[in-house]
């Protein structure tokens, strides 16, 4: 029985493993630089939630399907931004496709943006009314409670 | 950071160690072996419930194994559950209901401390409210729900440890599991999320654990009957 259980278990985890792979676009992720990223915070007259990722961050791929269904749930009242740091176009492509997230994305191979926000690693999730003013930020991997608690304050 | 979930988890399994702790005091049971199968149970489902979430969130756990220990990215709750009952069931198949009824109380102030645990992950908040009590975390004051949900499973496991042994066999395990299901249905409400609430799970396991109360109360009383 033990053996049929481990067995059960291995055919699961390889069935999960034969799922289709995704295909990467072929558009590259734009670049801005830490000062024009700052303006448009300040500039925006809605509350902007980014989010700091790489494709090789495996916190990052647990916090993707959240901020996808945040993306989805709150677009029209929250603008979001994705900024991908130290990773290459091709990395970041593959995970957008395979995550689906179609947010405003930005490519910072040399971190200067997240420099700019004082980030110190990935993941790292902001909040910032509008304005810019900065009202939460979480280092590490964001949840499904802190993150609709934190755009429910937002959007009072 | 992960280490605050550890925290959550070592405060669950300390309030469980402590409850298994005082019921072998009372003289309930001499076993040894109770500590190993709350652990086990706690780590099987965390396992199960997290491959899940990583399958339905669309992450391969082959091609990514260490993604398994980012519990903060999710465990399915449904999954989680079934997997700690299906150990459960498996370790104490020759000692079923007595074992069972012997970890309802440890098991539900194990799952008050994970909640409780809240208070590390800066995470309690829920919807908004005016009461007394309610906390700012932001801009708003709001309902510690996470601390409702401890504070109601840690009376649910009082009343199992004080009142449970008055109780026909199996009856225990199945109430604990009818307060577990029902705290999670009572603060759902107070809850904010994405959408992903599992309350058709909570649903399932209120009524199997109402169906094994009834059952286990039913089977004692016709056993009684058929005794005198």
């Amino acid at each position: 029985m033990r053996y049929t259980l481990v067995f059960g278990l291995l055919i699961s985890l390889l069935v999960a493993g034969c799922a289709p792979s995704t295909t990467a676009s072929s558009d590259p992720l734009p670049t801005i630089n830490p000062d024009d990223f700052t303006t448009l915070l300040n500039t925006s007259d809605v509350p902007v939630v980014v989010n700091i990722w790489a494709s090789w961050c495996g916190p990052c791929r647990s916090e993707a399907p959240l901020l996808r269904e945040a993306a989805e749930t709150y677009g029209s009242q929250i603008r979001f931004i994705g900024v991908d740091v130290n990773d290459t176009q091709n990395g970041a492509a593959a995970f957008i496709a395979q995550y689906g997230l179609r947010l405003e994305q930005y490519f910072d191979p040399r971190s200067s943006i997240s420099t700019a926000l004082r980030s110190t690693g990935v993941p790292h999730t902001l909040f910032f009314a509008p304005g810019g003013e900065l009202r939460f930020a979480q280092h590490g991997i964001i949840d499904e409670r802190t993150l609709a608690v934190q755009i429910d304050d937002l959007l009072r | 950071m992960e280490f605050t979930l550890l925290a959550a988890a070592l405060l669950g399994i300390a309030m469980a160690l402590a409850v298994l702790r005082l019921e072998r005091v009372r003289g309930v049971t001499d076993r040894r072996d109770l500590l190993d199968l709350v652990i086990g149970a706690a780590v099987v489902g965390l396992a199960a419930g997290r491959v899940a979430a990583m399958i339905l969130q669309g992450t391969n756990p082959l091609t990514h194994p260490l993604d398994l220990f980012f519990i903060r990215g999710g465990v399915d709750a449904g999954f989680a559950s079934l997997g700690s009952l299906v150990f459960l069931a498996w370790m104490t198949r020759h000692d079923f209901w007595p074992t069972l009824d012997l970890i309802a109380p440890a098991a539900l102030s194990g799952l008050a401390g994970w909640h409780a645990g809240c208070v590390f992950r800066a995470s309690c908040a829920g919807t908004v409210s005016t009461l007394p009590w309610a906390f700012h975390d932001g801009t708003v004051a709001r309902h510690p729900v996470e601390l409702y949900a401890a504070l109601l499973l840690l009376g649910g496991a009082a009343v199992l440890v004080i009142w449970g042994r008055r109780l026909p066999l199996g009856v225990m395990a199945s109430l604990a599991l009818t307060i577990a299901a029902v705290v999670r249905l009572a603060t759902e409400p107070l809850r904010l999320g994405l959408g992903s609430s599992p309350l058709p799970w909570y649903g399932v396991g209120a009524v199997v654990g109402t169906v094994g109360v009834m059952i286990r109360v039913i089977s004692a009383r016709s056993r009684n009957i058929t005794d005198s």
